[in-house]
């Protein structure tokens, strides 16, 4: 994978196995948030290949069931609040709003006095947290997470990573990139670096949620 | 404390850098080709244009003329609220407006700009309206609506730093519109306005002008002198929409400028959750509730289904252009919601539905809508007896959902496309991608073309040609939303 002449992504293999978490560090630049949009078919690789569920990741309901990510900046409904955002992908999801326990999830996250608010009014930590929120309300089988740590503050964290250990006991599978080595121990994900990628080849892709491997 | 700076020389210098960077050339050929679009334009729309201003048989009655000076008063003075008037240009609202800078000279320029547009179209009113008025009134009257719209500039001035006036202003401008538009139309549904004694003589318009004028030069005087006391946060607001107005013209985007509304208008808001209709499927039940959240909208679109009663003594043409548009309007309520997922569809991964049953489930609220509005200003136009004979009110169950499938299809466009290439005309180049932007969606309404050519050529409303349209509506939006949608697919935007 790379942007212009400037190669991003070369010879590198990853695996996620179903029910585990792994955590990619590296510094700013090397390649984390590409390799997490490529996974989320976000971006499309020169070449190599990728594997989520077994399959080709695309633009598919089914892919966008199973799978919840933060990688995009989101855009917000005009008009509606916060927790009727959180409402409406419940429904969306075919759960009971009033059993999915938003007024909990807005609580943790530390967003119950906005609950009224359009979400563009929010400072950019709330929107975070809103964002993280809504990912982990919904139901899925893999989180895709890039830099959830990111404008929260230490509690926030906690929680958040806690959460994500949670997730993972419930048998969710989770890739995140992470700044925060304590941050990825706590939510249970294995911590590997872009070097340890680029030097290992992706194991068996059929047995596991998600294979990424790629070269230029 | 920093004494104050010379304002002067600094615009100067600003005028004199930004000059340097620009090509001499560039510049006169713009000129050029925006005085010849003008001309070519002003002789194609000629006929037109004579048609408005002074039409072969004019029918305003006195009172008719004063209700649309009302209407036309209104209509300018919101304009000029919604542009500031007092404003700056945004790289300024950054730079001299936090600078020790004289406030007044800051801001004078904009506020005589205003006035002078606003003298124009205040002119421009009058002129219209004396066009079309049955008695013969005095050109001085063009005078009289030009110090008007100087008038008015000043009062949105000094609503600007007031917020007290700002909001009475504003509902005493909605007023005259409404009640303006309501009068025209009580009178071309027959009733009688009260006799009017007759244009005002030259003896009492002569001292009425003159008294005018000194009226607005004090008034102009004392504005200039208030003007320090506008906020800036009022400043920074309307450089932010004269900015995005302009992005809008020279981008040829009007959705910046539509975006940027809607989002202050929402900003402004306070709201309180509410629990999505239960039985609706979750998006018609959100598009439900951002209904119900715009009363005021709402309230506008109802009264809107009396405008077409306004052209029934206009070419049956402009009735059917009035009636599609007005329920693409009506339709359009609620389709911020799909330009949103078009635009940027992250929500709808999250959400995890496919682009059918999206298009299904936002498709509910704007077909209410254009049914309800179609149905009503037919009713209203058969019951005025504008219409050839026959029910014609039961088409609007057809030409709703027409209108709304446009409506849905001119926010999926997303934005205008500046990549495809211009066609050379000898006006200039015409770019290609804002002028199919603005027809995405006027192309769904064909759909229409059995009830437009009934209306246009005066053919009753019979049974048949009912279920004809009836059916042509459901197998055309059918179509519409089953082809441009795919089940395997999240992606809302046409491919």
């Amino acid at each position: 994978m790379s942007y212009g002449s400037t190669p991003v992504l070369v010879d590198v293999g990853l695996t996620v196995p179903a029910g585990a978490g792994v955590c990619v560090t590296g510094e700013n630049g090397i390649g984390k948030s590409t390799l997490l949009r490529c996974v989320s078919s976000l971006q499309r690789p020169d070449s190599g290949t990728i594997r989520v569920f077994g399959d080709e990741p695309g633009d598919s309901p089914a892919f966008w069931r199973a799978v919840a990510t933060t990688v995009e900046p989101p855009t917000w409904y005009l008009g509606l609040t916060t927790r009727e955002h959180a409402e409406l992908v419940c429904r969306a999801h075919g759960q009971d709003p009033s059993a999915a326990g938003i007024d909990e999830a807005l609580e943790r996250f530390g967003l119950a006095g906005h609950a009224d608010a359009i979400p563009p009014s929010l400072s950019s930590g709330q929107k975070q947290r809103l964002t993280l929120a809504l990912v982990l309300l919904r139901p899925s089988s893999l989180l895709i997470l890039d830099e959830p740590e990111q404008r929260l503050d230490p509690d926030g964290r906690a929680m958040v990573a806690a959460m994500l250990a949670d997730y993972l006991s419930t048998g969710g599978s989770l890739l995140l990139a992470s700044h925060d080595d304590k941050f990825a121990v706590a939510s249970g994900a294995e911590i590997t670096s872009m070097e340890q990628l680029a030097a290992r080849p992706a194991t068996e892709p059929a047995a596991f949620p998600t294979a990424a491997d790629g070269d230029q | 404390m920093t004494e104050v700076v010379a304002l002067r020389p600094v615009r100067r210098w600003i005028r004199r850098a930004q000059a340097s960077h620009r090509d001499r050339g560039d510049m006169l050929g713009t000129v050029y080709t925006a005085l010849f679009s003008i001309a070519v334009l002003a002789v194609m729309a000629k006929d037109a244009l004579t048609a408005v201003f002074s039409p072969l048989v004019p029918d305003l009655s006195g009172a008719g003329a004063l209700a649309s000076a009302a209407a036309c008063a209104g209509l300018l003075f919101l304009a000029l609220r919604r542009l500031g008037p007092v404003t700056v240009s945004r790289p300024a609202t950054y730079f001299l407006l936090t600078a020790p800078v004289s406030r007044r000279k800051l801001l004078g320029p904009s506020l005589r700009a205003a006035a002078f547009g606003a003298a124009l179209a205040g002119g421009a009113a009058a002129f219209g309206i004396l066009g079309n008025a049955v008695a013969d009134g005095s050109a001085l009257l063009l005078a009289v609506g030009a110090l008007s719209g100087v008038l008015l500039t000043l009062l949105a001035s000094a609503a600007q730093a007031r917020p007290r006036l700002a909001s009475l202003t504003d509902t005493v401008a909605r007023v005259a519109i409404a009640g303006g538009l309501a009068a025209l139309v009580a009178e071309t549904t027959g009733w009688t306005p009260p006799a009017f004694a007759g244009w005002p003589t030259a003896s009492v318009l002569v001292p009425l002008t003159g008294a005018l004028t000194v009226l607005v030069t004090a008034g102009f005087l004392l504005g200039v002198r208030d003007l320090a006391r506008t906020p800036s946060a009022e400043v920074m607001e309307s450089a932010r929409t004269t900015g995005t107005l302009a992005d809008s013209v020279y981008g040829m985007e009007p959705s910046f400028l539509s975006e940027m509304l809607e989002r202050r208008y929402w900003a402004r808001r306070r709201l309180r959750s509410a629990r999505l209709p239960r039985r609706l499927p979750p998006l018609t039940g959100q598009d439900l509730l951002l209904a119900k959240r715009r009363p005021a909208r709402l309230m506008w679109i109802a009264a809107t289904t009396a405008l077409p009663l306004l052209l029934i003594s206009a070419p049956r043409w402009v009735l059917v252009i009035a009636l599609l548009a007005g329920t693409v309007i009506a339709a359009r309520t609620t389709t911020a919601t799909v330009k949103t997922d078009a635009g940027n569809p992250v929500l709808l991964r999250t959400l995890g539905l496919n682009s059918r049953q999206v298009l299904l489930q936002r498709f509910w609220v704007p077909s209410a809508l254009g049914v309800v509005w179609a149905t009503v200003a037919l009713a209203l136009l058969q019951l005025a007896g504008a219409l050839p004979p026959g029910h014609w009110w039961p088409l609007g169950v057809a030409l709703g959902p027409i209108g709304a499938a446009a409506a849905v299809r001119a926010a999926r466009t997303g934005f205008v496309r500046n990549d495809l290439i211009p066609i050379d005309t000898p006006m200039g180049s015409v770019p290609t991608g804002p002028v199919l932007y603005a027809f995405a969606g006027l192309d769904l309404l064909l759909l229409a073309l059995p009830t437009v050519l009934r209306l246009v050529q005066g053919d009753p409303a019979t049974a048949s040609s009912i279920v004809l349209q009836v059916a042509v509506a459901v197998i055309g939006v059918q179509a519409y939303l089953t082809w441009t949608s795919d089940p395997g697919r999240v992606e809302l935007s046409p491919r």
